[in-house]
């Protein structure tokens, strides 16, 4: 038997579970899932702001639903949000122009500094949907949205497909490190070194 | 040429599982990255040369999306591989021996023997798949086969 044989013979165990499934029609419903993974972004302000909702976490449990004013490609929409602070997960319905409903929804686990566990509170879902996101777009365009902001960097990338930009509103500030078709980096005091994140 | 979402989830599915979760070693990850992959694929719109061209592009995405959640902050910690290879029924002992050696590979290794071993491809192949050199791609498959062969021993042949 050679390695290529035992290598395949070794992984052919491996499969996607019985109940996955990818129904085509639920693609455009789904076209807009969202899932928290801002971590490469600002870490120095996850911390501070992990030591700032531990109180608030404690004090309040379970499903919170509010309205609230959400940007979608640089357009501003009312959207109903859902969180579950037992879950650490949330989803966010709104109404397009076109009268499309949409729903992003996500979640996620916030680990401190001492590997302990926690499910994300609202107040960081509130935070997380409020950063600057990357669309890449069906013409092949690449953008930036933040808030009122839709900043086209199809052209800003590097030879390494590596581009850097910085978005501003308000009191808001972001330097991001955008690598194409992977991962990007947020931060607020400096571009992410692309070797940091994946 | 844009094949249809349908064909590409029944053919490379097990495939994109498999490379993503030699990337985050974890099932309910690779699950998930499987299908973000797929996600991204209905929702580009990209047209690609060939069959080739598709099934680069999803592996390619997929061990980016696998990167992500393993650099991610927020990652959520599930089951263990351990306790996933226990679910897992392998042909012979030392099939799951070469898994398990496979697994404890630093990651750059790992996913390098993996895209040589399992999907086929050349050394150039994987390069362009990874974005790195080829005489990068040569030291990491000739760094992960000595790991191999020095935990796997006559179960693991030299070879290039």
């Amino acid at each position: 038997m050679t390695n290529k044989e035992r290598y395949k013979q070794a992984f052919s165990v491996l499969h996607t579970s019985d109940d996955f499934s990818l129904e085509v029609e639920k693609m455009a419903i789904m076209s807009r899932k969202n899932r928290i993974k801002t971590a490469v972004a600002a870490i120095i302000g996850f911390f501070a702001l992990t030591l700032c909702t531990g109180g608030a976490y404690a004090a309040n449990v379970g499903g919170i639903q509010r309205t609230i004013q959400l940007w979608v490609n640089g357009d501003q929409t009312t959207a109903t949000l859902d969180v579950d602070e037992t879950q650490g997960s949330y989803s966010v319905s709104y109404t397009t122009a076109s009268g499309e409903e949409k729903v992003i929804s996500g979640g996620g686990i916030s680990v401190d500094m001492f590997g302990n566990e926690r499910p994300v509170s609202e107040e960081e879902i509130m935070d997380h949907l409020d950063m600057p996101e990357v669309t890449y777009n069906e013409d092949g365009t690449v953008y930036v949205y933040y808030r009122e902001q839709a900043i086209d960097i199809t052209d800003s990338f590097d030879d390494n497909g590596i581009c850097y930009t910085h978005v501003k509103s308000g009191d808001k500030e972001f330097f991001m490190t955008i690598k194409y078709n992977g991962g990007y980096g947020i931060d607020t005091v400096k571009y992410p070194n692309p070797k940091n994140f994946n | 040429m844009r094949p249809s979402l349908q064909e590409l989830v029944d053919k490379y599915r097990n495939n994109l599982y498999a490379v993503a979760f030699n990337v985050c070693k974890n099932a309910e990850d690779a699950e998930d990255v499987v299908q973000d992959t797929f996600i991204q694929y209905y929702s580009t719109g990209k047209q690609f040369e060939t069959e080739q061209h598709v099934r680069a592009w999803l592996i390619r995405v997929a061990i980016n999306k696998a990167k992500n959640i393993n650099s991610s902050f927020w990652r959520k910690n599930k089951v263990s591989l351990e306790e996933y290879m226990e679910t897992l029924i392998f042909e012979t002992k030392e099939s799951a021996e070469l898994f398990e050696t496979v697994m404890k590979l630093p990651e750059k290794y790992r996913i390098a023997i993996h895209l040589f071993y399992y999907e086929d491809y050349t050394t150039s192949e994987i390069a362009d798949i990874l974005k790195i050199s080829v005489s990068n791609v040569k030291v990491r498959l000739s760094r992960g086969r000595s790991l191999l062969k020095e935990t796997l021993k006559e179960e693991w042949e030299y070879d290039e």
